[in-house]
Order: C-alpha cells, then sequence, then structure tokens
C-alpha cells in the first residue's frame, strides 16, 4: 500500500509539478465535477420527490467516482454502497409509502432571495480558493505531515502488518472510536425500532 | 382466494377483515404479513419467495429482473465478502463489505417482493447478525484487557500460529463490524418497508399489528396524550385544567377518562 500510495504520489507529481489547480483539471475530472454540480443542483430543484431521489443517487455515484479518481478507494466503496446504493433504497421505500403528485412542471422555480445567498456563500468559498495546496500536491501539509501522515504510513506495517493504511486507523490505532461507531450504528437500528412503534425487525 | 381477490376491489378496511377471514390457511403461515398492508395493497399471497404477485405494488414478477437478480446476486454477495475478508490488504472492510451484503439483499428484495424476503429472512437472523456483531467486536476488544492490557490490544490475543494483530483486526472486520452494519441495514430496510405502526394515520393506513395488543397498547397511549395536549393548553386557565381538557374532547370515551385520571 505504501508502495502503490508513493507511486502515485509520484505520478501525479511527474504529470503536473506544482502548477495551478486549473492546469490539473484533465478531461475525466472536469466532466466528472461537472456532473456532480449538474446532478446536485438537479437534485435541489426537482420538483418531483421521486426524481430528486434519482438524480441524488446519480450524484452519489458521481461522487464516488470522483473519489476513485482522486486515489480514495476506501472512501468511495463506501461512498457506492451506502449513498449511492442503500441511502437510495431506503429514499424509494419511503416513497413508496407515499402518494405521488403529477406535477405540470419539472424544475421548482427558483428563489431569487435563496440563489442570491447561496451566491455569496459560493463567492466567498472561492476566495479561499487561492490558499489551497494543489490536488496531489507533495507539498499539501495534509500529505507532508510528518507527525500524522507519514507517521502512519510509516508504522503501519511495521506495527499491525497489514497494507491498507486505512483500515490500519480505523481498526488498529483508533480502534476504540471505530467501537464507538459500530455501536453507534447498532443504537441506530434500536432506535428505528422504538421510533416506528416495532419490536421485530422483519 | 378467489373471493377475497375480488373483494379487494372495494377498498375498505371491512373487506380486509373478511379477506383476511376467508384465506384462513394463508393467513396462519403468513399472518404478520397481511395487516401491516394499506388497503389497495392487501391482497393475498402464497409463502414462496418467487410467487408474489400482487396488484398496486412496484413488485412485479418480471422476466427481466428476477433472473438477473439470480444470476447478479451470487457475485454481489461474494464480491461482499471479498470487500470484507480482503480488507487488510486492498480498500474496503467491514463496513463497505457488510453495506454490500444488504445491498444484496435489498435487491432481492426487490425482484421477488419484500414481504417475502422478510419471511425467508427471518427476524432471528437479522437481530443475530447485529447484536452478534456488537458483542463479538466488544469481546474481541475485552480479550486483552482479561490478560491484563489495554483494550483492542490486537498483539495479546490468544491467536495461534497466525499473526494476532493482524487477524484480530480481520476478526474486528469480518464478526464485529460487518455483521453489525449488515444487520442494521436490512433491519432499516424492513422497517422501513412495514411502516409506521398508529391507528390509521401512519403510513400503514391500518392496525399493523398481529395480535392486536399492540393496537390496544397504541390506542391507550394516544387517548392518553389526547387530554394531556389539551390540558397543556388550558393549563393557562388556572385550576380547571382537568375539567376543561375533558370537556374539550368531546370524542374521550370512559376508559380515556380514567386513565388519563390515573396518570394524574
Amino acid at each position: 500500500m505504501t508502495g502503490a500510495l508513493a507511486l502515485a504520489v509520484g505520478s501525479v507529481a511527474s504529470t503536473a509539478p506544482a502548477s495551478p489547480v486549473v492546469a490539473q483539471v484533465t478531461a475525466i475530472e472536469a466532466s466528472l465535477l461537472a456532473f456532480v454540480v449538474l446532478t446536485a443542483l438537479a437534485t435541489a430543484l426537482a420538483r418531483d420527490v421521486l426524481a430528486a431521489v434519482i438524480v441524488f443517487g446519480a450524484y452519489s455515484l458521481g461522487m464516488a467516482a470522483l473519489y476513485t479518481f482522486y486515489r480514495a478507494p476506501d472512501v468511495a466503496l463506501t461512498e457506492a454502497a451506502i449513498s449511492a446504493g442503500v441511502t437510495t433504497v431506503l429514499l424509494l421505500l419511503t416513497l413508496a409509502k407515499t402518494t405521488r403528485i403529477d406535477h405540470d412542471v419539472a424544475f421548482e422555480s427558483v428563489n431569487l432571495p435563496a440563489a442570491g445567498a447561496a451566491g455569496f456563500l459560493f463567492a466567498g468559498l472561492l476566495l479561499t480558493m487561492g490558499d489551497i495546496p494543489a490536488i496531489g500536491s507533495p507539498d499539501a501539509p495534509i500529505w507532508s505531515n510528518p507527525d500524522v501522515t507519514q507517521w502512519y504510513l510509516t508504522e503501519t506495517y511495521a506495527q499491525t502488518h497489514v497494507e491498507n493504511t486505512v483500515m490500519a486507523v480505523l481498526a488498529a490505532f483508533r480502534g476504540f472510536d471505530t467501537f464507538g461507531e459500530a455501536v453507534v450504528v447498532f443504537a441506530g437500528g434500536v432506535a428505528a425500532l422504538i421510533v416506528l412503534h416495532r419490536e421485530v425487525f422483519a | 382466494m378467489t373471493d377475497a381477490a375480488d373483494d379487494t376491489d372495494m377498498t375498505d378496511t371491512a373487506t380486509d377483515s373478511e379477506a383476511d377471514a376467508s384465506t384462513g390457511e394463508g393467513a396462519a403461515e403468513r399472518d404478520d404479513a397481511e395487516p401491516d398492508l394499506p388497503p389497495h395493497r392487501a391482497v393475498p399471497r402464497s409463502g414462496r419467495l418467487d410467487s408474489e404477485e400482487r396488484q398496486g405494488t412496484p413488485y412485479t414478477e418480471s422476466q427481466v429482473i428476477m433472473p438477473t437478480v439470480k444470476v447478479v446476486a451470487p457475485f454481489a454477495f461474494t464480491y461482499g465478502l471479498f470487500i470484507t475478508f480482503h480488507g487488510s490488504g486492498s480498500p474496503g472492510g467491514g463496513f463497505q463489505g457488510g453495506a454490500i451484503m444488504a445491498a444484496v439483499v435489498f435487491m432481492i428484495a426487490f425482484a421477488f417482493g419484500i414481504e417475502s424476503t422478510r419471511d425467508w429472512l427471518a427476524n432471528t437472523v437479522v437481530v443475530a447478525l447485529a447484536v452478534g456483531g456488537a458483542l463479538a467486536f466488544a469481546g474481541i476488544g475485552l480479550v486483552p484487557v482479561a490478560l491484563g492490557g489495554a483494550f483492542l490490544q490486537y498483539d495479546l490475543l490468544p491467536i495461534p500460529v497466525l499473526d494476532p494483530v493482524k487477524y484480530g483486526m480481520e476478526a474486528v472486520e469480518v464478526v464485529g463490524i460487518a455483521p453489525i452494519v449488515s444487520g442494521v441495514l436490512m433491519g432499516l430496510f424492513f422497517l422501513l418497508a412495514r411502516g409506521f405502526n398508529s391507528d390509521g394515520d401512519g403510513f400503514g393506513n391500518g392496525s399493523l399489528d398481529e395480535d392486536g395488543s399492540i393496537d390496544e397498547q397504541q390506542r391507550d397511549e394516544e387517548s392518553i396524550d389526547v387530554p394531556d395536549a389539551t390540558d397543556d393548553a388550558a393549563v393557562a386557565d388556572g385550576g380547571h385544567a382537568d375539567d376543561a381538557g375533558r370537556a374539550g374532547d368531546g370524542a374521550v370515551d370512559t376508559e380515556t377518562a380514567s386513565s388519563g385520571g390515573d396518570r394524574r
């Protein structure tokens, strides 16, 4: 895993060494980003709830592809399985219990004050873009940090004998946190039983 | 069976009870699946997983969907197992693998009907997965504590021959996290498919429980809640809160009044 990561970073650094962010965007990346933005807008504006749920699933799939593109396969797997798969199914299941309303128009009319507020927020976020390190830059603090990232990458195999650093962090270095998260998932199931006034799952 | 199917054209709760009564053997083996459906879906069904033909539901016997799911499901399930078991050497782990395995169950349910799948995959399995996973994770964490170490100190695990750190982590992923996630997701799926359990105003639009006990309980709780709410609104008037609350709700029966009085 460490070798693969070093190789990945090496390839990124060789193709785009410390150039501005815009210059790094490839065609695949640009189309994925455009797809994600368009599906997000369609999700927000779709008048029909069923259409919004389906487009939201497409958005999650696009995000999963984007995570894969940025070499975060663990996050991509989670996004694809949970967001694109399970969440979409659960939302569809809930919609199947409701009555579908036929709408004449496909999209909501845009609320201009809300759109203006969102535009201001977007512009404010754009102002911070100059300080964000380039994608895949070896100088990015999150990568070059010797106390956290590099320490985990160098010490994971020596201490836990597994190749997947993400899993080593989750299951070994931060195992107690993961235990808490697993119990939270379990408690979520119990809470759903209580909220829906049921005593059995199936 | 055919009589009941014809009767359900008249969407009425009385017709539903007739349908339940006339399909004696069907209701006996599937007594928990019938009453939770809204009236327009209450068509008698047989217990076979692949013989689901109901009107008004999105799940019909499709010559495309069912064979496709039959072909795809083993591979998708194997992929989930691979993601779970191979999490130490490749991307993935218990959370992702468990979610994929739960998604396989969703897929089967959409092809063969949710109620049939729920009967096929008993509640015991779902609960055993979730509870067993949580207990296994806690147990693996507590074994090193019992041996004098810290919680989840893998190198103290008594695993012979194999590397205790690597296979301790694998054990946490495989028997801890993956069963919790898959069990809870399946449970959420079946719960949402069944709907909200209440009288009339919930998703299910009818009596949702098997033996009527929850209904009674439910009715009591709701009838308690109604005068309480009016009482709260009337508290501002002063000492006549009880009278105002009972007089304000004309539909309160004697049981309600007495149970409301018992609470106070």
